[in-house]
């Protein structure tokens, strides 16, 4: 343990460096979009108001058309909250990875969890269509990349990390992102305990988020969603999971169902990209 | 290090070597097994079992090398033996503990070896790490057999009989050592074996070094890793108890080291398990029990839930679970679970109000701890101590055969873990409990109008293993009760969670099949097949194509506008709720789309098929294979068409549960490239000089390749049957390395009499070997079925007395080569042929798995006898005599 403790403050400092210094921050209010006509402009937009290194905004950009073409954001609240999300931040928690925030691929973070690639994030983010307002709790902290994009959708989220130091760790990203300007990540709760049981006492919720595998739908966060609310969820291990989306449905006469749906149409959820594309034709992978 | 011969005596091994001499060789050809073994016991535990079997596969080509090395510089090893051999001995301790702890400081994951390039630097570290113990090892028996190569069948016999024996030592140290410091029973062989060899040679200075080595050896297996804040064996993050053991409040509460596995069970308020559970479960429940399970861990592997005995108020909680199908229409049944496993499938059953549960497990570490251990027994309210249980010590399958009882449910449950293991996790594994055969015998262990219940984790999309298994299933109840079967069958599934296929002997009645119906829509399960149940045949074409496509998608790129051709690109299905015109903003706002299940979809369709014939054409146009499980092709895992390999290569990421079958194809290349290295690296530095002067040298070359090849196919191959009697690959896999080379070890020492006749004797003994092999890949599997009911020590006894005839000819051919060889004066080819030997058994250990999952496991012996066949010829050419010298016999 008290490696695991040498560990985490060495690559807390190291997260540190990816966030950009205070006095360029303004704040960006719910109702400000950055522009998405050009790169350029996107991230002249960004560097007056955040000041972030223009290095991860190119990367963010680029990793953002992908997104479109790929059709795993689609509204333009998803979109701008994708624009606004420093991944880069979160990924620095384990220096081997640090560079990689806007790879398609999932990333290791330590103590066993995965950072999920921004397709991935986008995604799922995106099929529980948060809106400003909505209550949204999120079972796996882990890095803290998703309760981050979430908390630029709405001003209401609980998230729940079960690993105590990586639960500290995570929480320390946040309050120093917060020092640095992020305003918005004041709007995440966050709290170390078993994601199993929800968290009871700020629900229900609207639209719940779990990031972490399990082999059933624990019966208490089916429990703490609110009629018509939706769920996602990903099934199996990590880097080869199907990730199901889950609708709480109520009767007129109260019986309550659930329906299950995969988000990928049955399509394994891949953690590099699949096939290279030349002149329309499939050449192999993107496998390096 | 001291390397001068000078002062000591010289040794003649050819004419009276030492019984020490005998005993040193004996017990470093053990070390170098228990090396190998306690090597893939560290990958079990700490990552994945099967790149263990490659890392040792080729750290066996350390034998090749040396082969290939000393053959090219004999000269120089004749001159320098003593000094080669005290070198490669006084390394080969402390360098399998360093490597060891080394390769346990550089781990790799299986899960980013495609995606981070790091890891396949990691892979290629681990490679060499545990290449360099083997290469001292097998330099040491190189220069032993050059010295002895006038009596090698004796030193043969001492190294095979010397590594079957530490073979079963090993098992036993797997009772003493746990998996972190197993690599202390090869540390202490070598020792014992190093000692012995200076006692042979008379160096006392050795000796002394020696002991200084070991004690090196085993200080800085204790101290380091403590005193380094290092592990001594790395487990990975992402194995199941990895994450028990980060759980704040988790306690292990059970831990045993054993031949079966290294069990460990934790206690953590963090556990939950619920396998197949209706997600109404929390709505209308009136009490979830809390606490409810411990999760039981096999090799780091699991978790597999223990259930606490529940009190009443919480146990309406079992309805809840898809494997409570069957008590839905069979009240106070008398049950069969066919496998023990955690316990859950007994709990419900008593639950459920069976009258009597008569409990299989063939896992004597199971069975033991919910036996013995008072804290456990507590928990579980001593499950198997209730008086209506009755417990089978073997395989329930087994059982199921002999028995004359009958049972109103025969309960085959999630005998595996909670299934969120690593990729692999779906590793080659024989499954017979999930065979044709072993389908057969459970429906006819059914009183009538009894129901076998089988559930299967549901998580594969595209689904494999439950195609595979109602396949089948319904193949075997045809075996059975002919061919409409049509009601015979219920099949429920639950997406991404668990399906239940229930038979019923005679059929279902109309009103069982509502009650089943109403039962599956309370519980929001999908019906997959119903008596009379009609599936949408239209949705056939596009669901099978929908397959394809996320595999093999040929049609044009979804957006021409798409990055140029470097750029990394993913080509995913649109998410539900994804606007049809990628144009337009805002959510899609018309009809709600039906939620896609193709996995439910495919399921309904196959079993239309299944049952109203036509499921061969299906089953081609599928993307998976779904060949129907057999004792001779057991297995679940191996779904890629073989056809479809090559096509995979540049997409491992998507078939991730695949990579087990994926490694073994990729070791037999390796392998191959690395045997057809080695064994033309002589080639190219002496066919024309060291050689030239050789008759018959490309026949040798084909003997022993024939021999290395046959001689480890039949032994892999029979580890896979004998799993039918013995129920375990570790003590299957113990039982006959040690029986093969104990017995071969007696037929080489006993084949030095027949060396002047061999030309007469040797073809006679080949074809026995041949006729035995392929009589017994047709005739074994019965004999094993009726062995696997007997006492567990009786049954070890069994297989031995068959493993006997065969192992003991197989004695032969190796050492009457090899000692021609010697006695020719043919001295390069003596060694090279060792090599050619070594190298082709590693080929032939990654060929086996291969022929099974294509051909089925007779196959596999039939290559073995193919092989020893064709030695005959090639033996001819290898007692061709060198010109001017009388012939061999």
């Amino acid at each position: 343990m008290r490696r695991a403790i040498r560990i985490g403050l060495a690559t807390l400092a190291v997260a540190f460096m990816a966030l950009p210094a205070a006095a360029q921050f303004k704040p960006i209010k719910p109702d400000q979009s950055p522009p998405t006509d050009s790169r350029e402009s996107y991230i002249a937009w960004m560097k007056a108001n955040r000041g972030e290194s223009e290095k991860w905004l190119g990367q963010r950009w680029d990793r953002y058309q992908a997104l479109l073409r790929n059709k795993d954001v689609w509204t333009d609240k998803t979109k701008r909250a994708f624009l606004l999300t420093p991944r880069e931040v979160f990924a620095a928690a384990n220096p081997a990875v640090a560079q990689r925030g806007y790879e398609h691929a999932f990333l290791d973070m330590g103590y066993g969890v995965t950072m999920s690639g921004p397709h991935l994030q986008s995604r799922m983010t995106e099929v529980i269509d948060v809106k400003r307002g909505e209550k949204v709790l999120e079972i796996g902290t882990g890095s803290g990349t998703q309760s981050a994009f979430l908390s630029e959708l709405t001003d209401k989220v609980w998230t729940i990390e079960i690993i105590a130091p990586l639960a500290a760790r995570t929480r320390g990203i946040y309050d120093k992102a917060i020092a640095a300007g992020y305003e918005e990540f004041k709007n995440i709760q966050t709290k170390q305990a078993d994601g199993y049981y929800g968290w009871p006492e700020a629900g229900p919720f609207d639209k719940i988020i779990v990031t972490c595998g399990i082999d059933h739908i624990p019966p208490p966060l089916l429990q703490q969603l609110k009629p018509g609310g939706i769920m996602v969820i990903p099934v199996g291990p990590p880097g080869a999971q199907r990730v199901l989306k889950v609708v709480k449905q109520v009767a007129s006469d109260g019986a309550v169902s659930v329906t299950r749906e995969d988000i990928y149409g049955g399509k394994i959820v891949p953690f590099v990209p699949f096939t290279k594309l030349v002149d329309g034709e499939i050449k192999g992978s993107h496998n390096r | 290090m001291a390397l001068q011969a000078g002062a000591l005596p010289d040794v003649d091994f050819n004419s009276r070597p030492s019984l020490a001499f005998y005993f040193s060789v004996a017990l470093i050809a053990g070390s170098v097994i228990a090396l190998q073994i306690g090597i893939m016991r560290v990958f079990s535990v700490g990552s994945w079992a099967h790149f263990g079997s490659l890392v040792v596969s080729l750290a066996m080509f350390g034998f090749g090398l040396t082969s290939a090395v000393m053959c090219v510089g004999k000269p120089w090893f004749e001159r320098h033996w003593r000094g080669a051999v005290k070198t490669a001995l006084l390394l080969f301790g402390p360098v399998m503990v360093a490597s060891n702890l080394i390769a346990q400081q550089v781990p790799f994951n299986a899960i980013f070896l495609v995606s981070d390039p790091a890891q396949k630097w990691r892979l290629f570290a681990n490679f060499v790490l545990y290449f360099l113990p083997f290469l001292c090892g097998a330099l040491y028996l190189g220069v032993v057999f050059l010295k002895a190569q006038k009596t090698f069948n004796r030193v043969y016999f001492a190294d095979l009989a010397g590594s079957g024996a530490c073979g079963l030592l090993f098992l036993l140290a797997m009772y003493v050592f746990k998996p972190d410091d197993l690599i202390v029973a090869p540390l202490m062989l070598w020792l014992a074996g190093t000692v012995l060899w200076f006692i042979a040679v008379s160096d006392r200075r050795g000796i002394i070094q020696a002991v200084a080595a070991a004690i090196l050896a085993l200080a800085g297996h204790f101290a380091l890793p403590p005193l380094l804040d290092i592990p001594k064996i790395a487990v990975s993050d992402y194995k199941g108890v990895a994450y028990a053991r980060k759980f704040p409040d988790a306690k292990r509460v059970y831990e045993r080291a054993t031949p079966f596995g290294y069990m460990e069970i934790y206690d953590s308020s963090y556990l939950h398990f619920a396998p197949g559970q209706s997600d109404n479960a929390g709505f209308n429940l009136p009490e979830m029990p809390s606490k409810a399970y411990r999760g039981m861990y096999i090799d780091s592997e699991g978790p597999s839930g223990i259930i606490r005995t529940l009190p009443a108020s919480q146990t309406e909680y079992f309805r809840y679970l898809m494997m409570y199908y069957p008590y839905v229409v069979k009240k106070a049944p008398e049950t069969f679970v066919v496998q023990f496993g955690g316990g859950l499938s007994t709990a419900m059953a008593l639950r459920a109000g069976a009258t009597s549960v008569t409990v299989a497990e063939g896992n004597p570490m199971v069975l033991n701890a919910f036996r013995t251990d008072a804290e456990l027994k507590k928990f579980t309210g001593d499950i198997l101590g209730d008086k209506r249980i009755e417990v089978i010590d073997y395989d329930g399958r087994l059982y199921a055969a002999r028995t004359r009882r009958k049972f109103d449910v025969i309960d085959l449950a999630l005998a595996d873990s909670a299934g969120l293991s690593q990729p692999g996790g779906f590793a080659i594994v024989e499954k017979f409990s999930y065979t044709r055969e072993a389908m057969r015998n459970y429906m006819r262990a059914l009183k009538p109008g009894g129901v076998l219940a089988v559930t299967l984790w549901n998580k594969e999309e595209p689904p494999k293993s439950v195609l595979k298994l109602y396949s089948t299933m319904v193949a075997a109840a045809r075996d059975v009760e002919g061919q409409d079967v049509a009601n015979r069958f219920f099949v429920a599934a639950s997406y991404l969670s668990t399906a239940t296929v229930l038979f019923k002997k005679d059929g279902f009645t109309p009103a069982e099949v509502e009650t089943l119906r109403k039962h599956t829509a309370a519980m929001s399960f999908d019906e997959i097949y119903s008596p009379g149940f009609k599936a949408d045949v239209s949705m056939l074409d596009a669901t099978l194509q929908g397959y394809r496509d996320q595999f093999f998608y040929e049609g044009p790129p979804p957006d021409p506008t798409g990055p140029g051709p470097e750029e990394k690109e993913p080509h995913d299905a649109p998410p539900p709720g994804a606007p049809a015109d990628e144009k337009k903003d805002g959510a899609s706002n018309g009809e709600p789309s039906k939620p896609k299940v193709p996995a439910t979809d495919i399921g309904r369709l196959w079993w239309h098929y299944l049952i109203n014939g036509g499921i061969e054409q299906v089953a081609d146009r599928y993307v998976f294979d779904t060949t129907v499980l057999t004792n001779h092709q057991p297995y679940f895992a191996a779904y890629i068409k073989v056809k479809d390999l090559l096509r995979f290569t540049d997409r491992l990421e998507l078939v991730q549960d695949e990579w087990g079958y994926l490694l073994l194809w990729a070791t037999l290349a390796i392998a191959g490239i690395a045997a057809l290295t080695l064994v033309l690296f002589p080639v190219v530095f002496g066919w024309r000089t060291i050689f030239s002067r050789y008759p018959g040298k490309f026949g040798a070359v084909v003997y022993f390749l024939c021999l290395g090849l046959g001689y480890i196919v039949v032994e892999v191959g029979l580890i896979s049957h004998f799993m039918l009697a013995l129920s375990n690959a570790t003590v299957s896999a113990s039982v006959l390395i040690t029986g093969m080379l104990v017995f071969s070890g007696l037929g080489s020492f006993l084949s030095e009499r027949f060396l002047d006749r061999a030309r007469s004797f040797m073809p006679k003994v080949f074809v026995a070997i041949g006729a035995l092999l392929i009589g017994y890949g047709f005739l074994l599997d019965p004999v094993l079925d009726m062995i696997g009911t007997l006492p567990y020590v009786v049954r070890i006894l069994a297989c031995l007395a068959i493993i006997f005839p065969p192992a003991f000819l197989m004695g032969f051919p190796m050492p009457t080569g090899m000692t021609t060889l010697g006695r020719l004066g043919k001295d390069h080819m003596f060694l090279w042929a060792w090599g050619i030997n070594g190298s082709f058994s590693v080929l032939g250990a990654a060929l086996v798995p291969i022929v099974a999952t294509s051909f089925g496991l007779p196959a596999v012996l039939l290559v073995g006898g193919i092989a020893y066949l064709v030695a005959i010829p090639a033996f001819f050419r290898v007692l061709l005599p060198l010109p001017g010298k009388p012939a061999a016999a």
